[in-house]
């Protein structure tokens, strides 16, 4: 067996919060007692790697720090311990809606959001009539995000990162977007980019079909562990025969 | 050290661009917005030549002229401080779904308040027209203490930011404290002149808002060269203050987003 390129590994991550409730003046000054800190662990020494071009998913209840996973390895949180390696690949988090500026019009935020997944401007400039056209929200695109419906909302987000592929692509929950039109052809697209033989995919999701249909391999999160990982099939059902105990 | 001079080479044109966005849905939501720019420091010129010059009788050259600087670079400073203490928050949408230096969020702030006092600041100069204020090579004098401003602004909001996320009402306090230094800063009367000595001269110079004011005015009023040495004690200091400020982001950044 040839070996693969890897793209994403993994080693020894912890992730947790630990007393992180906010300090204020006045509480401090009213109240002498020291409020005790909590520690909670979301992800316990997660180790796995991912190999190029494969598709992952992630498995588990809720709670079980998923989508903290995902999130560090997006950068947005830094791990307490271990560590992340990327090996140079740029990554992007496909949740429900990128970061939007509400003020702003669709267009504008088209823009700034491809720079904050590392484009420059030229870059998105030239790719965002394509994102526009994907997102179908005719003339709206110039108004601010503010007044968009929460389908139009995250029919946008959902071209935006669409459109503008990343080396490893992290899924959350995979997306049922705007009305049943939409659904399909984002579905499709979001296939036609996972089936991308370079693109290495993590997807959480809840959907077994969804996993079964698209996963290479299947990682299965319990309380912040790697409870399993392996074959997509064999991960699933001891998985479905877990949940429905 | 290394570190910063990448990302602000990647985020660089991002914060320009996010800054010009911010300003242009500012100007398109009311057509009057730039208007207000504007309008707003000068009415409060307005009432302030009026309660200062008649009623208490200060009396300065040019002085609503004076006044109108002062304001105008106090509405800048004073908006980057309260700006900042919240600014995280404020942008939880963008900073819970990708990574970005937090330093960058302060920086798109800087441009668009710094753009809002560049517009006020042409108003200084048609009214220093209108005054018939002389013009010289004195007027060069604006650079180092504009500098000064935006330095010693940043370096506080980067502060004022890492402290935001984590204590809850850190804005009264910080109200209460630009509150106090509003008028400790001599916005509408001068310090030097109305604080009995030494203290009127001692709070010139140590308050570096203050200090930054008397630089601004003596440059485009009064035809005196800037003070270098104190100017450059301020300056070292602001970097000082935006070098750890920034360390301090950098540190601690990535719990901020479990914060929100």
């Amino acid at each position: 067996m040839e070996k693969k390129e890897i793209a994403l590994d993994v080693r020894g991550l912890c992730i947790s919060y630990q007393s992180l409730k906010s300090y204020s003046i006045k509480k401090n000054l009213l109240t002498f007692r020291k409020d005790k800190t909590e520690r909670f662990e979301a992800v316990k020494h997660v180790s796995f790697v991912v190999p190029k071009g494969n598709i992952l998913g992630i498995v588990g209840r809720n709670g079980s720090g998923k989508s903290t996973l995902l999130n560090a390895i997006a950068g947005i949180f830094a791990p307490d311990s271990g560590r992340i390696d990327l090996k140079g690949n740029s990554v992007s988090l496909l949740s429900i809606g990128v970061g939007f500026q509400k003020e702003l019009s669709g267009r504008e935020n088209i823009l700034l959001s491809g720079m904050l997944l590392g484009f420059t401007e030229k870059e998105v400039l030239e790719k965002s009539e394509e994102i526009i056209h994907f997102a179908e929200l005719g003339e709206f695109i110039d108004a601010p995000v503010r007044t968009y419906s929460s389908g139009m909302y995250s029919k946008l987000a959902f071209s935006i990162t669409a459109i503008l592929e990343t080396d490893i692509m992290l899924i959350d929950e995979v997306l049922s977007v705007g009305d049943s039109k939409f659904k399909k052809k984002s579905l499709n697209k979001m296939k036609h980019l996972i089936m991308d033989e370079d693109r290495t995919v993590l997807i959480v999701s809840h959907s077994s079909e969804t996993l079964a249909e698209l996963c290479d391999s299947v990682m299965w999160l319990h309380d912040g562990e790697v409870r399993m990982f392996g074959q997509t099939e064999e991960v699933l059902s001891s998985y479905e025969s877990f949940m429905s105990r | 050290m290394k570190r910063f001079i990448k990302d602000i080479r990647k985020y660089f044109r991002y914060s320009v661009v996010s800054a010009r966005s911010q300003l242009r849905s500012e100007v398109a939501n009311s057509y009057l917005n730039w208007l207000w720019w504007v309008l707003e420091p000068f009415c409060f010129m307005l009432i302030y030549t009026f309660m200062f010059g008649y009623v208490f009788g200060a009396k300065e050259p040019y002085f609503p002229v004076f006044i109108f600087i002062g304001i105008s670079m106090w509405d800048f400073f004073n908006r980057m401080l309260k700006g900042s203490v919240k600014i995280v928050k404020n942008n939880k949408s963008i900073v819970s779904k990708v990574y970005l230096p937090k330093y960058i969020l302060v920086l798109t702030k800087l441009w668009v308040n710094g753009f809002k006092m560049l517009v006020s600041f042409i108003i200084v100069f048609l009214m220093m027209l209108v005054w018939n204020v002389p013009l010289s090579w004195y007027l060069l004098g604006a650079v180092p203490a504009a500098l000064l401003l935006l330095l010693f602004s940043f370096g506080c909001s980067c502060w004022l930011l890492h402290y935001g996320v984590f204590v809850e009402d850190l804005s009264n306090v910080v109200n209460i404290v630009l509150r106090m230094l509003f008028y400790l800063t001599g916005i509408f009367y001068n310090v030097a002149k109305r604080i009995p000595a030494p203290y009127g001269e001692l709070m010139t110079r140590y308050n570096p808002m203050a200090f930054i004011l008397v630089q601004m005015r003596n440059a485009l009023l009064y035809e005196k060269a800037p003070e270098w040495g104190l100017t450059a004690v301020w300056l070292f200091v602001s970097l000082l203050l935006t070098c750890t400020g920034i360390r301090k982001i950098y540190q601690s950044e990535n719990s901020y987003v479990k914060m929100i």
